[in-house]
């Protein structure tokens, strides 16, 4: 047995608080959170059952915290947690999960079972048995500042480009500002339309704002991999930034699991509240429309219809502001049946999208969403998470599907009433 | 001087350990702790504890169609184990002999034969479904079994008991009943109690980030 | 004379006097005594006024229909005593009870030398690389509920039927009653679920027992069992389909006769209840018989024959040859799946490989 391995039991066994106890002591295997979890219902694969992913975990608790577990080792009937586990473990832990959440809103005994598969991923990464692809991303991002190896060069050469278009002078580093604003290497590299508009949108409301040339990146990919000290480190980054340019809050960006990160497990991973509070693109642009400070005119004709970024929704409690803002922009917003807490994940997040390993399986689970769409009718899909935009164009690429995927910040700046309000 | 061990000693061990184990299961469970939160909340913890301890009891419309089954056979069982185990007639002049001396009224004999029917039909439903469905199958491990023919046996040997016309039948009932108090701190029965638990953990996780769970 | 013999003579006088009157008494009343044994043996020719007697015939109502009156509301409270109940239960201890045994041990040892002379029907073709899915997990439900309620209500029926001739010299009297009372408790409350079970099977299975083009051929060529060549058959083949209408109609019959017993209160007088008692007999010893037939098959009969109603898939050899026309239609469509396919949709498959390298063809 590797110390490697031993070194991941330990941190596994660090893992079970009263939360995940209660949790294990609950479950009576009715196994309803399968119907919630896009990669049983797309594959019927009774292996891809949400609390089924967490076995390694309970068997760890059985064989130590419970009297037949104890009573089983001691006599030799149960065999303890042993490295096959672990490799038999990861690919249901990283592949066949995006930590959507889904199942845990289904439980009947109210289970967080994404919290567990959240958790059990701390002990497989400092194991060793974690995708290629979330290593080698956590690794660049822990090294160079973003997972995609996107530096802060790169960063200026493409706010050159939005300084250009929009007329508008990007602030960088500024003292005490009001607002720090987060970007997601996804957004930097395939959607600068994204900083073009809030760069407008804040324009046009008058918000004092800047951008850190130290913590421009969102994404945390410590989060994903399960990873506690590359999680923290990366949080850090962004407080020490934060705080050191005495911004009163920090911006998350159209982004999932860097709102989750960022906002609800960061102080936990830091060990301490922030200076700053920290909001979502979308909440703040909510509340600034609700202060009149943005203005919007003309609304779009076109059906619509909105993609929940789980991380944002449903994990992460921005559940009204997507619904008014997109109410003030277009005539015709439909919903999906499942939708707002209960919607159905683009199928790659919690790091599934940066692991090369797991794409034919995410390409299967994405029939949930496609058949979604071919149920509403609707051919033009808003969402408010780069990564979901990605995955889903990715998947109706595949499909062949002409739904067009547009970013909700991107689609209100188009509608802003142009010039400062006066204020 | 079996029946009477049955009926005395043992009775009074296994209430013992039933208790004992309880209570030392959920000490132990809150004694693992939880970390405390240090994200500003935006919703109440409490509030969202309470309302998923409550919502859970109605499922979500996702899971409805799928696992209809499932849960009309899970009320049918849960309800009707309620009903017969805490307002049948006997039961409540048991429990006020045995232990409280408080008794309380009981539902009419044929609620408690109906409670009983509809116990049966749930219990056996869930126990197929449990060994057939390749879900269920996968997860389920001795604990599960053992708990579900434990329920059946007392239950089944407290319906061939109903004449209550033969000491040696009511006897076997307890003793099996008996069996259960004893198993119950060791296995998953303790969901009974550790639900509420459950539920009231990630309520109040979401209650804080404002979701409704 | 003397005196003293005169004395002597009068006292044996007396004697035989005394001796005589009694035997004259004896003699004049014995014909009456005789005629009173002959009069209760045969009716006879005079009838002699007795009001016991009178009364006694009023109360049996042996000829006459219900006629006494009572103050206490019910059915049939005015009948004193039941004189039909006599001839059921004739009925049930001299008939119904050695008959019924003798049935279900002649099926029994039919079924041995079936076996014995036949053996175990093998797939002819050997287990195939495929599999059609052929019952859902509902399906499976419904039919292992069902079977367990009427294996439980066949048990404790049995018991009770046959209880006395063949437990009491096991248990002893006091044993039995034990066992009897359980038996009828545990068989009246589980009864209903019978009848739930039974609506639950019909409505899932009735579109495919409905008798089609193809079914007489399968009986006239005894479904296979006889001689070795196998007979073309739909999703259920005659027999079962057979199986399955005795089950609806038999077992209503069974289950509505068992709620008219359970319930005394539903104002069927005495003949009806012991009517409900003969038809619930009978028709239970009829199904269970069939039954025994039918679990004949699908354990130690037939290769095959169970792993459908067990997994939810059968194998695709055994499907041609036993269900053919369905097979191929199910073939046609697509529906064919490797094992390997079927282990993952069951969670059999080993987890070290890739997950999703199996998904096509998933279907529920």
């Amino acid at each position: 047995m590797s110390e490697q391995f031993e070194q991941g039991v330990a941190v596994l066994r660090d893992q079970i608080d009263a939360r995940i106890s209660s949790y294990l002591s609950s479950c009576v295997h009715c196994g309803i959170c399968a119907e919630a979890c896009l990669f049983y219902t797309e594959t019927n694969d009774p292996r891809y059952t949400p609390i089924h992913k967490v076995e390694p975990l309970k068997k760890l608790w059985q064989v130590e915290n419970t009297f037949w577990g104890k009573l089983g080792k001691s006599l030799g009937l149960i065999k303890p947690l042993t490295e096959s586990d672990f490799a038999d473990w990861e690919q249901l832990v990283y592949d066949s999960c995006t930590l959507c959440g889904r199942c845990s809103m289904v439980c009947p005994v109210g289970n967080d079972i994404t919290y567990m598969i959240r958790k059990i991923r701390e002990g497989f990464s400092v194991a060793g048995y974690a995708p290629d692809g979330m290593k080698e991303a956590t690794k660049r991002a822990l090294t160079i500042g973003s997972p995609m190896g996107v530096t802060f060069k790169t960063v200026q050469a493409a706010l050159a480009h939005v300084e250009k278009d929009t007329g508008l002078k990007i602030p960088i580093d500024q003292q005490n500002a009001e607002y720090m604003t987060l970007f997601s290497s996804m957004e930097i590299v395939n959607f600068p339309e994204y900083i073009e508009s809030i760069a407008k949108i804040f324009d046009a409301a008058g918000v004092s704002w800047t951008i850190s040339s130290q913590a421009f990146e969102a994404t945390n990919s410590g989060i994903q991999i399960g990873n506690k000290e590359a999680a923290a480190e990366l949080v850090g980054r962004v407080v020490k930034a934060a705080e050191s340019l005495g911004v009163k809050y920090v911006v998350s960006p159209e982004c999932g699991h860097a709102y989750t990160a960022i906002r609800w497990e960061g102080p936990n991973l830091i060990g301490r509240p922030y200076d700053f509070e920290v909001v979502h693109i979308l909440e703040l642009l909510d509340k600034l429309k609700a202060e009149g400070r943005i203005k919007l005119e003309g609304k779009d004709d076109t059906p619509m219809t909105l993609h929940d970024p789980c991380q944002i929704v449903r994990r992460g409690g921005v559940v009204d502001p997507p619904r008014n803002l997109l109410h003030s922009v277009a005539d015709h917003f439909t919903e999906m049946t499942d939708h707002g807490v209960m919607n159905w994940c683009c199928g790659g997040g919690g790091g599934v999208s940066a692991n090369e390993r797991a794409e034919e399986l995410r390409i299967k689970s994405f029939d949930r969403k496609k058949h979604q769409l071919e149920e509403l009718g609707v051919n033009t899909m808003v969402t408010a998470c780069a990564n979901c935009r990605i995955i889903l164009e990715e998947g109706l690429e595949h499909h062949e599907m002409d739904t067009e995927v547009i970013s909700l910040t991107e689609l209100l700046a188009e509608h802003l009433v142009s010039g400062k309000t006066p204020n | 001087m079996i029946g009477e061990f049955i009926d005395g000693p043992l009775w009074y061990f296994s209430l013992t350990a039933f208790v004992i184990g309880v209570v030392w299961r959920i000490v132990s469970i809150v004694r693992a702790g939880v970390r405390p939160d240090l994200s500003i909340a935006r919703g109440s913890a409490g509030r969202g504890a309470m309302r998923a301890i409550f919502s859970r009891f109605v499922p979500e419309r996702t899971v409805t169609t799928s696992s209809r089954l499932q849960l009309i056979a899970g009320y049918m069982f849960h309800v009707g184990l309620l009903i017969l185990l805490f307002f049948a007639q006997p039961h409540i002049d048991f429990i006020a002999e045995r232990i409280t001396g408080l008794s309380w009224p009981a539902v009419p004999h044929w609620v408690f034969i109906v409670a009983a029917e509809f116990s049966f039909a749930g219990l056996i439903l869930l126990w197929l479904h449990r060994v057939l469905n390749p879900v269920t199958r996968l997860l389920s491990d001795m604990d599960d079994h053992i708990g579900s023919i434990l329920v059946f046996l007392v239950m089944l040997t407290g319906c061939l008991a109903l004449a209550q016309s033969h000491e040696a039948l009511r006897l076997i009932h307890l003793f099996l009943a008996e069996v259960f108090l004893i198993y119950f701190p060791f296995s998953k029965l303790m969901h009974a109690f550790t639900f509420v638990m459950s539920r009231g953990y990630t309520g109040a996780t979401m209650g804080r980030k404002g979701v409704n769970a | 004379m003397s005196m003293p013999a005169t004395d002597k003579t009068a006292s044996q006088r007396l004697s035989v006097f005394g001796l005589c009157l009694l035997a004259v008494c004896l003699l004049l009343f014995s014909p009456l005594v005789d005629a009173e044994e002959k009069s209760a043996r045969e009716l006879p020719g005079v009838k002699v006024f007795n009001p016991a007697a009178e009364l006694w015939r009023d109360v049996r109502q042996r000829e006459a229909p219900v006629s006494g009156k009572t103050q206490v509301g019910g059915v049939e409270t005015g009948v004193l005593i039941n004189a039909t109940g006599d001839r059921w239960r004739q009925f049930r201890m001299d008939e119904l009870i050695p008959v019924g045994g003798y049935v279900i041990g002649a099926i029994i040892v039919l079924l041995l030398i079936f076996y014995m002379v036949r053996g175990r029907v093998p797939i002819e073709g050997g287990a195939s690389d495929r599999k059609l899915p052929r019952y859902t997990t509902y399906e499976r439900m419904v039919h292992w509920f069902i079977a367990s309620v009427f294996l439980f209500l066949a048990i404790t029926g049995l018991i009770l039927l046959f209880g006395r001739p063949m437990l009491i010299p096991l248990f002893g009297k006091e044993g039995f009653s034990i066992i009897a009372s359980a038996c009828k408790e545990g068989h009246n409350l589980m009864g209903p679920l019978f009848l739930l079970a039974l609506v639950m099977v019909f409505f899932q299975f009735v579109r495919r027992n409905i008798y089609q083009k193809g079914d007489l051929t399968w009986l006239l060529r005894g479904g296979g069992i006889i001689g070795k060549k196998h007979v073309p058959s739909n999703f259920f083949n005659m027999g079962e389909k057979t199986m399955f209408w005795l089950l609806v109609f038999v077992g209503s019959l069974i289950g509505i006769s068992g709620l008219v017993l359970v319930f005394p209160v539903l104002g069927l007088g005495r003949e009806f209840m012991a009517l409900a008692h003969v038809g619930h007999a009978i028709g239970a010893l009829l199904m269970i018989a069939v039954i025994i037939g039918h679990i004949y098959i699908g354990t130690v009969g037939m290769e095959g024959a169970i792993e459908g109603m067990k997994t939810g898939y059968c194998d695709l050899n055994w499907a041609k040859e036993h269900h053919d026309l369905w097979a191929t239609k199910a073939i046609d469509q697509g529906e064919a799946m490797s094992n390997e396919a079927v282990a993952s949709l069951n969670g059999e498959k080993t987890s070290t490989a890739p997950p999703g390298a199996t998904i096509q063809g998933a279907g529920k």
